[in-house]
């Protein structure tokens, strides 16, 4: 009985069926070429996807409430190009405290959309639309008019995303920082609860006594915080700052978060499932101009395919289990 | 019938006048002249001609507010309409530069549209869980992607033999026939979406699908079909959009379902299903059309446009709930 | 110290357009079960949310344990040892089941949720309830009966002095509510006092000591059960001789309109077989989950059954959707007025209007004038008391949108009109009203399948009664043999239950 249940787990677990799609899949990209497998070659791919692994984590927060945030993007470029100006013309020179400004940036932003959406009522697609416009703008409006700050003029600051610590690059440390803080946060802190039961019934959630307004204003400050973080390490990987970085990056995230199990309509998603689904995101981005035949243009085509299966499958597994319960009711 | 008490119930609808001048079309009437006003303080070579000159670039994405209004009313999204465009685009580029007769090229653009219209069609039908977003979503990755892989490692295609093209975005007087079609398809749809049965259950569909469902609309059907006329508008949108720039590459299109959106959303059209109508969108396309020439006359930055949009957009959606909400309070305490 | 550890007086709620409680009183003694009765829409549900602070009462006062307490929100409730079990389960789906009972007092430590300790004594409560599913396991996969034990729990959780009970046999089965019977007992044992709203004599009989009816939003009065026959009791309920209620008229039937034979889905409803003459009124009863409505469901083709055949005046039809039913005769009038039967947002003349616009409409544009006329004359025909046809659904009261209801399906050439409940939360004046229209219909040649689950609407109304019981026709009965006692037997017959889709 024990074991059946085991076993039932791990096939019923989205997670457990994630991380084995991972493994297959680092299993096929290895034995085409070797050199994937490879701790540079992972530290890379980490690397290069910090930003889309930690906004994932503010993204499943957002979609746990039944929200999304498509303006995401362009508070990363807000943030980041903010930072690259002020450096470039010396107006600060810390590091840190570039990240701090930079995250503070993200949570105005944030803090704004969230009252816009919990408190006029608008519907997040709409109001975050309004904001991908308004703050890319303003990012624009930061660099004078479409300046960039190159590595030059990033002085000290874009060391970091090249400096190990602990034999780790610090990038990395960020990501496993954020993912370490999220596990905890989402499964035992109360606040984590409550933004699964506002997604789960927000209803019941305002019965319960949960400020329903507040948990919705909570996440999207959460999410801008992880974008301003976001656009500090943009602006630290690549060693340059733009107006128009990450056009377009937030459906990554998006896709991330879908292929890692986080339901559209609130109240499913797990820390694990969104780590798993950038995963699996990045290593498709990275083995594909390993393979042969496909190459990079491939890339975003395959991406949807694969977030079209992903929600297609979930549908056809679901109905077949709401078949099976009702075959087993009795009459 | 028994019991009946004989109490009459009135049929006869109060005059429109007052209610459609304190409506939200009014008020967009309202601001559609003051940015007009605007325009031609700001710009000294704001005037009809120049307006007429410039609009066509961004009369394009007129189309497909068009379309978008109907998607949004059944209370859905559609962000793969931008790739859809791209797709068509390209498409029709190749088949262009084959030195195919330019009717072809037409066919091209309308029916890879319309495919790909008929598959985000298909897919919600058929798997009606599924939020439109999600599924759009992956369908705009893949279409453009589709694109990418067609366009090849130069990621653009240009027009070799533009007369087709060069026809399409000609002008009839002073006016350019983007606009005629503009306006001609403009009251087509308003008229179906205002005053036919058809309009009647996209509404019916977009306020309670349920009751629409019970009442024998064929809510699927519809759904279809309005996302198949989307693709399809989604073609003709890329033919003029290749007739302004003779060419197409990965970024065609990009944003431009965010733009429709921005315009229906505006015009009054919730994105919640069920309200607003396309004489509100139509003219919100237009205050934005107008905005974007006097601007750009005067060399100001697209961004600040984008800025002006996304603040109109908020407003417009947030200020008449914020408004409501105070007025529930006043009355709860004078109560 | 007071006698009563509750005590609620001269309670009023108005909602918009209704008084929903008209200067009720309650008291409720220490370790009692205090039944609540009352027909659908007498208001017992809002008494419930007054009680638990989710409604708040424009009028009345509410003493607990003789001091005079005043709740700003259910927080308020709770914390004063009031705990209710609703209906319908208020749960959250995706969280697991000690979640869904320590939501909001979960156990803490150092700022940390402590699972290992909350899903040990969710386990315990489990336990004490003899439940057949782990505190681990996601709400969501619990059936409806394992649902409201997980709602119990978290009643017993929370310590609460005063449980409510909302017909909470309703999704049960008998060793269910068996179940249940015992649970309650236990928690009376041990000083707990319940109320308990059910529309079951039989749970009446076998938990309450006392009874309190209302009827039409008021307070009729509190009884010992002991001292009140069944009799008085539902005259209590309904408030005169049942008989008058009823206008059935004589109607010489006609020919047989509708016919079902052995028609099955899986998990809903198996081998149901009825039939239904021109003019002749065919109840369809039986207990909440019976699979009545999804019967009358897969009939119109809002779902496909599974097997089965559906003939309409001899000949079999195949309806794949309700547009299908309604092109050849045959229309649903759901339950759910306000999420199935209306636009509510809409005017009345629209909704009348919207399964046959396209018969008014000259190449597909409306014909608004002709439809402001019918839309009129119809809502005339069922005396509908409304100002004009453009007034939104939701400003009329719930037997009023009935009537809107029903004139939707007067709006066209009908054979067969299927009303689903079609008095549920409707005041006893407009019941009537429905009553006589439902006559007239079968005067005029219709034939109409009632379903109800309220005794003296198919008894009063039906010329033939289908009992359902647990997806399957347990029984067939003429107007000449049904009586309330034969009708529950039927319903409620048990045990017998093979599984349908093995």
């Amino acid at each position: 009985m024990k074991q059946k249940s085991l076993m039932k787990r791990i096939t019923g677990s989205r997670e457990a069926l994630l991380a084995i799609v991972l493994i297959v899949l680092f299993v096929i990209v290895t034995a085409i070429s070797p050199s994937f497998l490879t701790p540079k070659s992972l530290m890379d791919m980490l690397k290069n996807n910090a930003v889309m692994m930690v906004m994932a984590l503010g993204m499943l927060c957002v979609m746990l409430v039944g929200g999304i945030d498509i303006s995401i993007m362009s508070t990363l470029a807000l943030s980041g190009m903010s930072i690259g100006m002020m450096l470039k013309y010396d107006v600060i020179a810390n590091p840190v405290l570039a990240f701090v400004i930079a995250v503070a940036i993200g949570i105005v932003c944030g803090f704004v959309v969230g009252l816009v959406i919990s408190r006029a009522d608008v519907p997040p697609i709409i109001a975050t639309m309004g904001f991908m416009y308004i703050y890319r703008a303003m990012g624009y409006l930061v660099s004078n008019g479409g300046e960039w700050a190159s590595a030059a003029a990033l002085g000290e600051f874009k060391n970091f995303a090249t400096t190990n610590f602990l034999g780790l690059n610090c990038v990395i440390w960020v990501i496993i920082v954020c993912y370490a803080f999220f596990f905890w946060f989402m499964k035992w802190t109360r606040t984590g609860r409550k933004i699964y039961a506002v997604g789960s019934n927000a209803e019941a959630a305002e019965v319960s006594g949960i400020n329903v307004k507040n948990v919705k204003l909570l996440v999207y400050v959460i999410m801008g915080l992880l974008s301003g973080l976001g656009g500090a390490l943009q602006v630290s990987v690549y060693a340059s700052a733009m107006p128009d970085m990450q056009y377009g990056g937030e459906m990554d995230v998006i896709a991330a978060c879908v292929i890692g199990g986080v339901s559209m309509n609130g109240g499913r998603g797990t820390v694990l499932g969104a780590l798993l689904g950038s995963l699996i995101l990045a290593t498709i981005a990275r083995a594909l101009p390993l393979v042969p035949f496909f190459n990079q243009l491939w890339l975003n085509m395959i991406k949807g395919l694969i977030i079209l299966a992903v929600v297609i499958i979930n549908v056809v597994l679901q109905r077949a289990a709401d078949r099976n319960a009702l075959k087993g009711r009795e009459m | 019938m028994a019991g009946k008490s004989g109490r009459s119930i009135n049929n006869v609808p109060e005059s429109s006048v007052k209610r459609m001048i304190f409506s939200w079309e009014g008020i967009l009437v309202l601001i559609f002249i003051a940015v007009n006003i605007f325009c031609a303080l700001f710009s000294e070579f704001y005037n009809l001609s120049s307006l007429l000159r410039q609009m066509p670039v961004y009369l394009a994405e007129v189309f497909l507010m068009l379309t978008m209004a109907y998607i949004l009313v059944l209370g859905e999204i559609d962000i793969s309409v931008g790739s859809i465009v791209c797709l068509s685009a390209t498409m029709s580029c190749i088949v262009c530069n084959t030195n195919a007769p330019f009717i072809v090229v037409v066919l091209t653009a309308l029916i890879v549209g319309t495919i790909c219209g008929a598959v985000n069609g298909f897919i919600l039908t058929r798997f009606q869980e599924l939020p439109p977003m999600i599924v759009t979503l992956a369908t705009q990755i893949i279409f453009r992607g589709i694109a990418e892989v067609v366009l090849g490692s130069g990621g653009s295609i240009s027009v070799t033999n533009t007369d087709g093209f060069r026809l399409i975005g000609g002008k009839a007087g002073q006016v350019p026939y983007i606009l005629f079609l503009v306006l001609i398809l403009a009251v087509i749809f308003a008229v179906i979406l205002g005053k036919s049965t058809f309009g009647r259950r996209v509404y019916a569909i977009g306020t309670n699908r349920l009751t629409a469902y019970y009442s024998g609309i064929h809510v699927q059907k519809i759904r279809m079909v309005i996302y198949t006329v989307m693709g399809t508008i989604s073609g003709l949108c890329a033919l003029f959009l290749v007739s302004s720039s003779y060419g197409a590459n990965t970024t065609t299109g990009n944003g431009f379902e965010m733009d429709a959106i921005a315009m229906a959303v505006f015009g009054g059209i919730s994105s919640t299903g069920g309200k607003g109508n396309l004489a509100g969108g139509v003219i919100s396309a237009f205050i934005i059309v107008c905005l974007r020439v006097g601007l750009g006359q005067k060399n100001v930055n697209a961004q600040v446009i984008l800025l002006i949009i996304g603040i109109l957009l908020v407003a417009a959606v947030a200020l008449p709930n914020i408004v409501r909400q105070v007025k529930r309070a006043v009355q709860v305490k004078n109560k | 110290m007071s006698e009563y550890v509750l005590e609620l007086k001269g309670i009023t709620k108005i909602f918009p357009g209704v008084k929903a409680l008209n200067n009720v009183q309650f008291q409720l003694k220490p370790g009692e079960v205090h039944a609540l009765m009352g027909e659908n829409g007498a208001g017992k549900s809002t008494f419930i949310k007054v009680i638990t602070g989710v409604h708040k009462a424009e009028e009345g006062e509410m003493f607990l344990n003789g001091k005079k307490v005043d709740f700003k929100g259910p927080k308020d409730a709770q914390a004063a040892g009031i705990a209710a079990v609703y209906q319908h389960p208020t749960s959250y789906p995706h969280l697991t089941v000690a979640e869904n009972i320590f939501m909001g007092h979960e156990i803490i430590k150092n700022r940390m949720i402590q699972w290992k300790a909350m899903n040990a004594e969710a386990n315990k409560l489990l336990q004490q309830l003899d439940a057949d599913f782990d505190a681990t396991d996601e709400m969501g996969t619990l059936s409806v009966a394992q649902q409201q034990m997980v709602e119990i729990a978290k009643a017993m959780s929370t310590n609460a002095r005063i449980i409510i009970l909302d017909e909470p046999t309703a999704a049960l089965t008998k060793s269910e509510s068996e179940k249940l019977y015992t649970l309650v007992d236990k928690l009376k044992e041990e000083g707990v006092s319940i109320i308990f709203i059910s529309h079951r004599f039989e749970d009446m009989y076998r938990l309450a000591s006392r009874v309190t009816v209302f009827r039409d939003s008021q307070y009729i009065g509190t009884y010992d059960v002991d001292g009140i026959t069944n009799a008085d009791l539902i005259k209590a309920m309904v408030g005169r001789e049942i008989n008058d209620l009823f206008p059935k008229p004589e109607v010489k039937l006609g020919q047989e309109m509708l016919k079902v034979e052995h028609l099955s889905r899986t998990g809903f409803f198996k081998d149901v077989s009825f039939s239904v003459r021109a003019g002749e009124i065919v109840g369809l009863t039986g207990l909440v989950g019976a699979g009545r409505t999804e019967t009358v469901e897969a009939v119109c083709g809002i779902t496909q059954p599974d097997s089965g055949k559906v003939y309409l005046e001899g000949k079999e039809v195949h309806i794949k959707r309700p547009s299908d039913a309604m092109e050849k005769g045959i229309i649903l009038l759901p339950e759910d007025r306000q999420k199935e039967g209306l636009i509510m947002s809409w005017g009345l003349g629209r909704n009348v209007t919207l399964p046959t616009i396209s018969k008014y409409a000259k190449n597909g544009i409306n014909n608004d004038e002709a439809e402001r006329d019918i839309s009129k004359k119809l809502l005339e025909e069922v005396d509908t008391k409304a100002v004009d046809i453009f007034q939104p659904a939701s400003s009329l009261s719930g037997g009023n949108q009935q009537k809107v209801v029903v004139a939707k399906a007067l709006s066209q050439e009908m054979k067969v009109v299927i009303m689903d409940e079609p008095t549920k939360g409707v005041d006893v004046g407009a019941k009537a009203e429905i009553y006589a229209i439902m006559g007239d219909l079968a005067k005029k040649g219709y034939a109409i399948i009632l379903i109800s689950s309220e005794m003296p609407e198919i008894l009063g109304m039906a010329d033939r009664i289908v009992v359902m019981c647990n997806g399957r026709k347990t029984g067939e009965l003429n107007r000449e043999e049904a009586s309330q006692e034969r009708i529950l037997e039927l319903a409620m017959e048990k045990g017998t239950g093979k599984g349908a889709g093995k």
